[in-house]
């Protein structure tokens, strides 16, 4: 195993977590702005291209801790079970926020 | 030099306890007399020295709670106006949030942490005491507007229009808006300094995966201080600007929006919560474990509980304003946030239970305050998750309701923990044993009187009665319940009475406590009792922390660990890096000084200037502020080469980092942090006003092509000045002179200062409309910036000068380049953002 800084490590820690945060900001504010401008109206394939807007970020996040998670442990070795639970909070806590995305009406 | 291996330091020879002890004190000791308090910069004097202001603040806010009892108790009482009835409860809110809860926790973990951790003092002592005398000057101001009867009157979260300047035409709203901001100076300072302190001074080989719980509560506690203070900082500022010079930030009329008030408060309001129950978890997280003797169960799931909590509890400010109108959409996510975060609560909770399950619980007197915390807390969860209910919210909102939740919640989640912690801690501190009897009655006063107030106040809100009224005369029926609560609210009252009074008499008339009463295993308990102001006469390696504190203590004691005793007459401490707590080299921490006093005064002057509404003197005040720093900062400076030191047998450590992180460097770090969430906000705000807002629509700037070529100019000018100071760095470090490098890096920065000004002479009027106003804000945001940036380079010009910028010595210079590179990007995004703004007419 690689020896890693203590800072990556940290880094490790908090992937998840952040990742949740800026796709939460991210889709707040493309939420306000998609308003603003009418996204939702505009279709784009099956969804409105505010819904679309708001998903894209947390597809996002959520594919990031997945791609971590299956690095985490080849990455850290041994100090890899508490940035594992990060991740798996990171994960959980983007699809329950974000899922009423897909039901509450817009604006 | 490849790092020492931490397993393998050989112990130090075995000395006589006594000679190290009066050597170490010499060095470390207070000073004599008051002078001597006035001028310690020791973790101990001023960890207790806050927990005492606070517990001094709790008493007055305390007695502002009485008095609202007592104006409730019957429908018409004529006790208190209506005026004075609303600067009551103001003051009692903010009194109780910020002159007590976060002061007390600061003082507790500044106290605990370098025991705990292993070390002498905190990373910043000088930034501990100034610390303490901002929060004693600004609560000192607030207490004296009470007193003159000038106190806020717009409730503890302010909310415009109310505490604008129509409605509140006095003083009354700016002494909350400066005397709170300067207060949080002291926040911000002991949340640089605690997490550089967790980060970079454990014992060697203490890993940040095996320190003791505690220290990952502070360490949240301070990442949330962090990320949560610059929000309501910067509303304060924009707020105090508009009252001051009517910059519409907040007026409808204006194009401005009282509902960014909200958000920016409330950005900080509920994550507030968290900061305050965090490191109350922690005295849990601590105390349980060792009063049901066994260990705490689960200490992965609790970090990662800490870690989800630390997020998490910023995805759901939007639940105190469900009734102003946000989308559906928007209310969903932030419900769903609101619910999720319940899962660390109750993973910690489980945690706690599972341990006392394990272990035989002990019902010694901290323990009574556990269950008390259990039973209470629990019961404010309950009636969270009730109004976290969106329709719920509606009826219950701005009802009593919420008084009771708020106060099981506060009480409950803080309060009990914290007296829990100070009755487990009272023999370190004091070095005494308690009196039997006493604690107990006491708490059985709290818990009883706490409960038949709050309880009752559920139902009265329910009922129907509306918080922040002083009278009710058309709802008699209300009266029994009120009765009764403030009844009890009395009853509380002498339980706290009592627990001083329990205090008082153990610090002043205890038995001697034996060492380590509690036969804790944590570092702590391993030192003489009360501590002495070094802690440990020498520091803990490896072996010795697993000793635990029984094994180690004399050890310690006798100078076997690393680094005894203080035989070069300086206060020496071991740096450690972040994950590992490898060796990496030894500090030299400043000596008591009464610099941070006469800082704290200077700004004290600055505040009083503005509450006074001299806004043409005020800047002058800076004048002081920024000298002062000034020599903060050449004192720190090393003017010479130091030998390498001795640690251990064989063991030299060098005292200046070969390149490596000095702790002044992480501690800006951490302040460039809580920067760029200062920015952040500033820039949601222009987003919010530009977007979400209604009003008059921003009229055109008519910005023309001087203040665009302005804007680029002193950007490609502030990137020239960071390569002149990375420049300058190359020559420093391979021992060239510097000094036209440097000499050029001021001078590009003055020209860039120049460039702003004359960007700033073309803006319109920023009392014109909202729009403007943020305008002028993130000018004036980068104007500062620019500002530092020439201080920081003239310091290091100043430096070279004298000669004392030299290999492994050029950490002012690389502090100044961090500056610069921040400095820049704030100015591009700030370019950015005005573009954006402009395109977006
Ligand atoms: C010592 C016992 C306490 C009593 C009897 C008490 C009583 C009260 C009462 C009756 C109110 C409602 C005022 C009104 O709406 O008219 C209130 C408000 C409040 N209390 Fe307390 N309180 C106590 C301790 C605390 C503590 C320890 C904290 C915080 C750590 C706290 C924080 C607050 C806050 C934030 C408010 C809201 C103020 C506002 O509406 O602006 N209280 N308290
Ligand atoms: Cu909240």
């Amino acid at each position: 195993m690689r020896q890693v800084g203590g800072m990556v490590w940290l880094g490790w820690l908090i992937a998840g977590p952040t990742a949740w945060a800026g796709a939460f900001s991210v889709a707040y504010g493309l939420h306000g702005l998609g308003c603003e401008l009418g996204w939702p109206a505009l279709d784009v394939g099956p969804l409105s291209l505010q819904r679309m807007a708001i998903a894209l970020p947390s597809l996002a996040a959520i594919l990031l801790c997945l791609v971590l998670l299956s690095r985490v442990k080849a990455t850290l070795g041994p100090e890899a079970g508490l940035p594992r639970l990060g991740l798996w909070i990171g994960l959980i806590a983007t699809l329950y926020t974000m899922a009423p995305v897909l039901v509450a009406t817009s604006c | 030099m490849s790092p020492p291996d931490v397993t393998a330091i050989p112990a130090n020879p075995p000395r006589r306890a006594l000679p190290l002890h009066r050597e170490l004190d010499r060095v470390w000791r207070n000073g004599p007399g008051l002078w001597g308090q006035v001028t310690s910069v020791s973790h101990t004097t001023l960890g207790l020295r806050f927990m005492a202001t606070a517990f001094v603040f709790f008493g007055i806010g305390g007695l502002l709670a009485m008095l609202i009892r007592a104006q409730l108790a019957t429908p018409q009482s004529a006790f208190l106006d209506t005026a004075l009835y609303n600067q009551i409860f103001t003051m009692h809110g903010s009194i109780m949030m910020f002159l007590f809860a976060i002061p007390m926790l600061e003082g507790l973990a500044m106290y605990l942490l370098p025991k705990m951790l292993g070390t002498r003092d905190l990373a910043f002592p000088r930034l501990s005491a100034l610390g303490y005398w901002c929060y004693l000057l600004g609560g000192t101001i607030l207490i004296a507007a009470l007193l003159a009867g000038v106190a806020p009157a717009d409730g503890w979260f302010m909310y415009t229009p109310l505490s604008g300047k129509t409605y509140s035409p006095g003083i009354n709203a700016d002494v909350w808006l400066l005397g709170v901001t300067f207060v949080e100076i002291s926040a911000l300072a002991a949340a640089i300094e605690l997490m550089v302190s967790i980060l970079r001074l454990r014992a060697p080989g203490m890993k940040l995966t095996q320190m003791p719980l505690f220290a990952w509560y502070i360490l949240g506690t301070a990442a949330m201080m962090l990320a949560g203070f610059p929000p309501l900082i910067l509303g304060s500022v924009l707020l105090e600007m508009e009252r001051a010079f009517g910059w519409p930030f907040f007026d409808p009329e204006r194009g401005g929006d009282p509902l960014l008030w909200q958000h920016l408060f409330w950005l900080f309001g509920h994550p507030e919560v968290y900061i305050i129950f965090l490191p109350a978890a922690g005295v849990l997280s601590t105390v349980i474990p060792v009063l049901c003797r066994t260990t705490i169960v689960g200490y992965g799931a609790i970090v990662a509980a800490i870690l989800g909590m630390v997020f998490l509890s910023f995805g759901l400010w939007v639940h105190h304003m469900f009734t102003v109108g946000i989308p559906h959409l928007a209310l969903a996510f932030f419900s769903a946030a609101s619910m999720l975060v319940a899962v660390p609560t109750a993973v910690q909770i489980f945690a706690w239970i599972g341990t006392m399950w394990r272990g035989r619980p002990e019902l010694k007197l901290p323990m009574l305050y556990i269950l008390g915390f259990f039973f209470t807390f629990v019961m404010g969860g309950l009636t969270g998750v009730m109004l976290a209910v969106v329709p719920f919210n509606w009826q219950a909102h701005d009802t009593a309701f919420v008084t009771a939740h708020l106060h099981y919640v506060l009480i409950g989640g803080f309060v009990f923990p914290m007296l829990a912690g100070v009755t487990w801690w009272m023999p370190l501190m004091s070095g005494r044993r308690r009196i039997k009897g006493l604690g107990e009655a006491a708490f059985w006063l709290i818990l009883i009187g706490f409960h038949g107030t709050f309880f009752l106040m559920h139902l009265t809100g329910l009922m129907g009665m509306p918080r922040r009224i002083p009278t009710y005369a058309d709802n008699p029926e209300w009266m029994w319940l009120n009765l009764s609560s403030s009844f009890f609210g009395f009853v509380m009252t002498i339980g706290f009475a009592l627990f001083t009074i329990d205090l008082i008499l153990q610090a002043g008339f205890g038995k001697r406590s034996v060492r380590d009463p509690w036969q804790a295993p944590s570092l702590d308990w391993a030192m003489a009792l009360p501590p002495p102001n070094y802690n440990f006469a020498s520091l803990p390696g490896v072996e010795l922390q697993k000793e635990g504190a029984g094994g180690a203590m004399l050890k310690l004691a006798r100078g076997e660990g690393l680094l005894p005793g203080a035989p070069r007459g300086r206060r020496e401490i071991l740096v450690t890096s972040v994950g590992t707590a490898r060796l990496e080299h030894v500090a030299l921490l400043p000596f008591n000084t009464a610099l941070p006093l006469v800082l704290a005064l200077a700004i004290c002057a600055f505040v009083l200037l503005m509450l006074a509404g001299f806004y043409a003197l005020a800047p002058v005040a800076l004048i002081p502020v920024t000298g002062l720093i000034w020599a903060w900062a050449r004192r720190a400076v090393a003017s010479v080469d130091a030998a390498p030191v001795e640690v251990a047998p064989g063991l030299l450590l060098p005292v200046h980092p070969e390149g490596g992180t000095t702790l002044t460097q992480s501690g800006l770090r951490c302040l460039l942090f809580a920067d760029g969430t200062f920015f952040a906000s500033l820039l949601f705000g222009l987003a919010f006003l530009s977007l979400v807002s209604p009003g008059p629509p921003l009229p055109a700037w008519g910005a023309d092509q001087k203040v665009l070529l302005s804007a680029l100019a002193g950007l490609s000018l502030l990137v020239t000045g960071g390569l002149g100071a990375r420049w300058a760095l190359g020559r420093v470090e391979s021992g060239r002179p510097a000094g036209a490098a440097l000499f050029g890096w001021v001078i590009v920065n003055l020209v860039a200062l120049v460039a702003l000004a004359a960007l700033a002479a073309g803006l319109p009027d920023p009392t014109r409309h909202a729009g403007d106003a943020v305008r002028a804000a993130l000018v004036a945001y980068v104007g500062l910036h620019i500002t530092i940036a020439v201080l920081f380079s003239a310091f290091a010009l100043d430096l070279a000068r004298r000669g004392e910028l030299a290999h492994g010595r050029a950490g002012a210079l690389r502090n100044g380049w961090l500056w610069q590179g921040y400095t820049l990007a704030a100015a591009a995004l700030a370019t950015a953002a005005l573009w954006a703004q402009e395109a977006a007419l």
